[in-house]
């Protein structure tokens, strides 16, 4: 079944690195992108608050300029028709109070984006193994 | 008040009491003594009187004894007592020149007795005569009747005689009145003194214990703060005297603020380091990352369109990303190290050792390890030390037979490990250089070799207060020696 993704991320890396993971797969997908906060509701709302797209899966990053991952969280959970969307927080912030805001807010899951690459490591400590392991998971959810 | 002001007050008072009691023990002894004087001189006043009494009866008895025997002898004593008597009333006149009543007794005891003797005179003088012209003396046989047989003599006699009698009895009575007064007076004494001393006793040990009290007090205050100074914890004495012992206090005061900020500031510097390092570690692995992607990427994507050169420049990106990435964490591990607390726990040395060795230690090495102890400490903490130094060993010892020996002793209140390699050694120009961050004796391009492991292990070890040396020749290999808390 095909879903469609909305990725909310500022660092084109992670944009890339998501796309190739989902080639990779060979999953049915559509992908959505948005750079910040403000993106992703102007992409998810028209002016009129009328609701242009409604994705199965938002995968969100915390650290953006504009509006971060956290303000974007808090606007949606206020929104009575985009408040259900299943979101999973992915981010290099190994920040406790980031998680529990976010996890008080609602999220299906909590990512921290690895910060070792090198080649012994764990599969998913790389960042394309990261990506490609969590993405089939988002998708069985 | 000052301490010093206080000891001088209380020596002030005692002297002053001291002084005091000298004086009136002066004053009532001189009062004493002088009683003692006023009894001697009664007592001799008491013995001229009889004295005085005795010769003017003898004079009378002679006188009375003469006339009836005519007998010249008899009137030795009244000759005598006609050049004593004056004598003795002289003497006796100085002796109760004090005391009117007693004077005018004696004066008329004395006028009494002239008129006595110019009676006797006569009667004696006509006597002779009469005795001379053979008994036919008109005048003395007149004299005998007016007056002797008229009894003149005798009643100036027994007058003498009450006189005499009252100035007994006056002198013995003045005489009781002194006694009784000498023996009060000497009671005062005694009880005056015993007061005067106890009193001083009292005043000059209760200043003492004061001043004794409230220095040793105020020590005793400011060698707490020291102890808890010793202790980390810099705490004020309250001190509202102003003496001597204040300046002392308030210099300790102001150290101990001083102290206190200092620490302050030091430990906010070290945490905001530590918090920077953490950061900066953090932050520089992103880029790296995307970098190592955007090559893996060009790897997998455009691996026929890349020409053998360029895939040989490409391949030094992740070596050196992968140096930086061990640089990296070598920081953060080292930032760590105080940032986050480490918890104790039961530890058995040798399973810790085992677990290491089969982690970082390969097949070809032969690696002894003896006997070693349980400790409660932060497991870590030792694991990291042990680590980094085995995996020190295993990096500079390769050849046909390599070894690592691992050995432990028991010092006071420490062990001292030692873990030996018998690999490249190091030049002892160089061991004390290698305790320092990113001091790495080989090529820069070696990505195991980062010069941080043994910064790391320095660096826990400081923390601990204990200490590690290192002994090696080039070429002998290496002996790292480090103590640790056996508690």
């Amino acid at each position: 079944m095909k879903k469609v993704i909305l990725l909310v991320e500022d660092d084109e890396l992670d944009v890339i690195s998501v796309e190739r993971s989902l080639k990779k797969n060979d999953l049915d997908y559509e992908l959505y992108t948005a750079y910040n906060g403000i993106e992703a509701m102007e992409m998810l709302k028209s002016n009129n608050g009328e609701i242009k797209l409604h994705p199965d899966v938002i995968l969100l990053d915390l650290n953006m300029p504009k509006m971060n991952g956290i303000e974007f969280l808090k606007a949606l959970r206020k929104d009575e028709k985009l408040k259900d969307i299943k979101v999973f927080v992915m981010t290099t912030s190994g920040d406790e109070a980031d998680r529990k805001t976010t996890e008080q807010l609602g999220v299906s899951g909590y990512l921290i984006k690895p910060l070792n690459f090198n080649n012994n490591s764990k599969r998913t400590d790389s960042m394309d193994g990261f990506f490609q392991f969590h993405i089939r998971k988002i998708f069985a959810s | 008040m000052k301490i010093s002001t206080l000891i001088f007050l209380g020596f002030s008072v005692v002297l002053t009491l001291s002084l005091v009691d000298s004086y009136v023990n002066n004053l009532l002894s001189r009062q004493v003594n002088k009683n003692t004087v006023f009894l001697a001189n009664s007592e001799s006043v008491i013995r001229n009187s009889s004295k005085l009494h005795k010769s003017i009866i003898d004079m009378q008895s002679a006188f009375r004894g003469y006339l009836l025997t005519d007998d010249e002898n008899f009137l030795t004593p009244y000759d005598s007592g006609l050049k004593e008597i004056p004598r003795l009333y002289i003497e006796q006149r100085r002796l109760v020149k004090d005391s009117a009543p007693q004077l005018s007794r004696l004066d008329s005891i004395f006028a009494l007795h002239k008129n006595w003797v110019n009676y006797a005179n006569d009667l004696i003088s006509s006597r002779r005569e009469s005795l001379a012209a053979n008994g036919s003396s008109n005048r003395y046989r007149e004299l005998f009747d007016t007056k002797f047989r008229k009894q003149v003599g005798q009643k100036l006699n027994s007058k003498i005689s009450d006189i005499f009698r009252d100035f007994d009895r006056f002198e013995y009575k003045i005489r009781e009145t002194r006694r009784d007064t000498l023996t009060m007076s000497i009671e005062r004494t005694e009880t005056f003194s015993f007061t005067f001393v106890i009193l001083t006793i009292v005043v000059a040990v209760t200043t003492s214990v004061y001043v004794v009290k409230l220095i040793s007090k105020r020590i005793a205050m400011m060698v707490n703060l020291a102890e808890s100074i010793s202790k980390g914890k810099f705490a004020i004495v309250k001190d509202n005297k102003n003496d001597e012992l204040t300046s002392l206090s308030t210099s300790l005061n102001i150290m101990s603020e001083r102290l206190s900020k200092n620490i302050k500031e030091l430990e906010k510097r070290n945490s905001e380091l530590n918090q920077f390092a953490y950061v900066v570690s953090h932050d520089l692995k992103a880029p790296i990352r995307g970098i190592y992607n955007v090559v893996q990427w060009i790897e997998e994507d455009l691996a026929n369109e890349i020409s053998p050169q360029m895939r040989k420049y490409l391949s030094f990106i992740p070596q050196r990303i992968n140096r930086m990435e061990g640089l990296i964490d070598g920081l953060l591990d080292y930032a760590r190290i105080s940032r986050d607390k480490a918890l104790k726990e039961v530890v058995d040395v040798n399973l810790l050792l085992k677990d290491i060795v089969d982690l970082l230690v390969p097949k070809q090495f032969t690696v002894q390890i003896g006997e070693m102890p349980v400790l409660f400490t932060e497991r870590i903490r030792l694991e990291q030390v042990f680590s980094n130094l085995i995996s020190n060993s295993v990096k500079y010892t390769n050849h046909a037979d390599s070894q690592i020996r691992i050995s432990y002793k028991e010092l006071n209140h420490f062990y001292e490990f030692t873990v030996e390699d018998n690999g490249i050694g190091i030049d002892p120009e160089y061991n004390d250089k290698i305790f320092e961050i990113f001091q790495t004796l080989r090529e820069k391009n070696d990505q195991e070799s980062t010069g941080i492991g043994l910064a790391i292990v320095k660096k826990i070890i400081d923390d601990q207060h204990c200490t590690i040396r290192v002994k090696s020749e080039l070429g002998q290999g290496a002996k790292f020696i480090f103590t640790w808390p056996q508690n």
